[in-house]
């Protein structure tokens, strides 16, 4: 066997200092036998990845949904904020419920002096004493002339949105997940109902985050 | 799963660094990572399991301000460490690696090119069965692209060792496949 036989692997995978590697690459231009040798390593090495690549793909199914753990964080998280965001930091007496429809003409709108009492702007608004989801159901919301009059409407009062990248470590929600987050607020402000709903979609992780 | 409230206790502009650079190790590292834990002789659910403990490992690490050099050794390292204490605790030996059922040859080659490539395939699949699992693991992280020395930090051996390993598992698997 020629001396040179123990650096060649070496010598393939830039292992060795430069004189060394210098050496074997004289030595290949004159030995067959070695020259040989490399092809032959080279086809195990290529074999030996296939096998592996093969490997791989048979045995781990790709996008395999975890559920549970996933799940279980996404929820105890969105707990924690949405009783962040809902717990009252003073005792709140709701107002009686009134069934009666409150209609808001267009001249109305113009101007806060002919508005209802319920709907005139409030200057410091707190989010946690505006949720009366019945009531605002019950509303007829008039076309919008000023910006400025609050008027509620169907719309969700608060959305909140946050990237699953700032809350979670990578990893913990596959590409392609995204949940839609169902809270239900009582009248007292307090949260009644979380229902989490996961979804598939195309869903594409932010490149650069803030 | 256990340690998403010591995350969300970390200052969230660290948070947000090391969550940044952790998903693009993510999407560079997982598939070599997993593909060294499945040929280790992890289930695909255990494979994942410990990629996912990896990764979070790394997020903690990187949020914390811990060293971000040789990022892809130290995050093998973590990997294989956590591959042994899941041998050591269902006392279960990885030593040999699911066969692959060869699914990508009978595509493309004639049923009798097929059968031979089948046959080569489980030639080598009983070769690397016969391999020391210092002698797998040397090839199966060089396989991913480590350097000899980051192959060596991975497994606690000496660079020179490596090399020597690296060789003779090369030169045994050429032997007996006869390639």
């Amino acid at each position: 066997m020629c001396d040179f036989s123990g650096k060649l692997i070496a010598w393939m995978d830039r292992e060795l200092s430069e004189e060394e590697a210098a050496a074997v690459e004289r030595h290949l231009d004159a030995c067959s036998e070695c020259r040989s040798e490399v092809e032959a390593y080279k086809r195990v090495i290529s074999k030996f990845d296939a096998y592996c690549e093969e490997a791989m793909t048979s045995n781990v199914r790709q996008g395999d949904p975890r559920w549970v753990p996933v799940v279980s964080a996404v929820g105890a998280v969105a707990a924690i904020v949405a009783l962040f965001f809902v717990w009252p930091r003073t005792p709140y007496q709701p107002p009686a419920f009134q069934p009666s429809k409150v209609v808001v003409s267009d001249s109305a709108a113009d101007t806060t002096e002919g508005l209802p009492a319920r709907v005139r702007p409030i200057q410091k608004i707190h989010r946690r004493q505006v949720v009366t989801p019945v009531q605002i159901r019950n509303t007829i919301v008039p076309p919008v002339q000023n910006q400025d009059a609050y008027i509620p409407t169907n719309e969700p009062v608060i959305q909140i949105a946050i990237p699953a990248d700032e809350m979670f470590p990578p990893g913990a929600v596959p590409e392609g997940i995204h949940f839609t987050a169902d809270l239900t607020i009582a009248a007292d402000g307090s949260a009644e109902r979380l229902r989490l709903s996961p979804r598939l979609a195309v869903f594409e992780r932010r490149t650069t985050l803030p | 799963m256990s340690g998403d409230a010591a995350n969300l206790a970390l200052p969230l502009s660290r948070l947000s660094t090391g969550a940044c650079e952790a998903t693009t190790l993510y999407r560079e590292l997982r598939k070599p990572l997993l593909r060294y834990l499945v040929c280790l002789g992890l289930s695909s659910d255990e494979a994942q399991d410990v990629v996912q403990d990896a990764f979070l490992s790394l997020h903690r690490h990187l949020a914390s301000g811990g060293s971000q050099e040789n990022i892809k050794g130290w995050l093998f390292r973590v990997a294989h460490n956590q591959a042994r204490n899941r041998q050591n605790r269902y006392d279960r030996n990885f030593s040999a690696p699911g066969d692959p059922e060869m699914n990508s040859v009978s595509h493309e080659a004639t049923p009798e090119r097929a059968v031979l490539e089948k046959e080569k395939f489980q030639q080598l699949g009983k070769a690397i069965r016969l391999l020391s699992a210092s002698e797998r693991e040397c090839l199966l992280l060089r396989a991913t692209g480590l350097r000899y020395r980051e192959i060596g930090e991975v497994l606690g051996i000496a660079t020179s060792t490596v090399s020597d390993t690296v060789d003779r598992a090369i030169k045994k698997l050429a032997e007996k496949c006869n390639v």
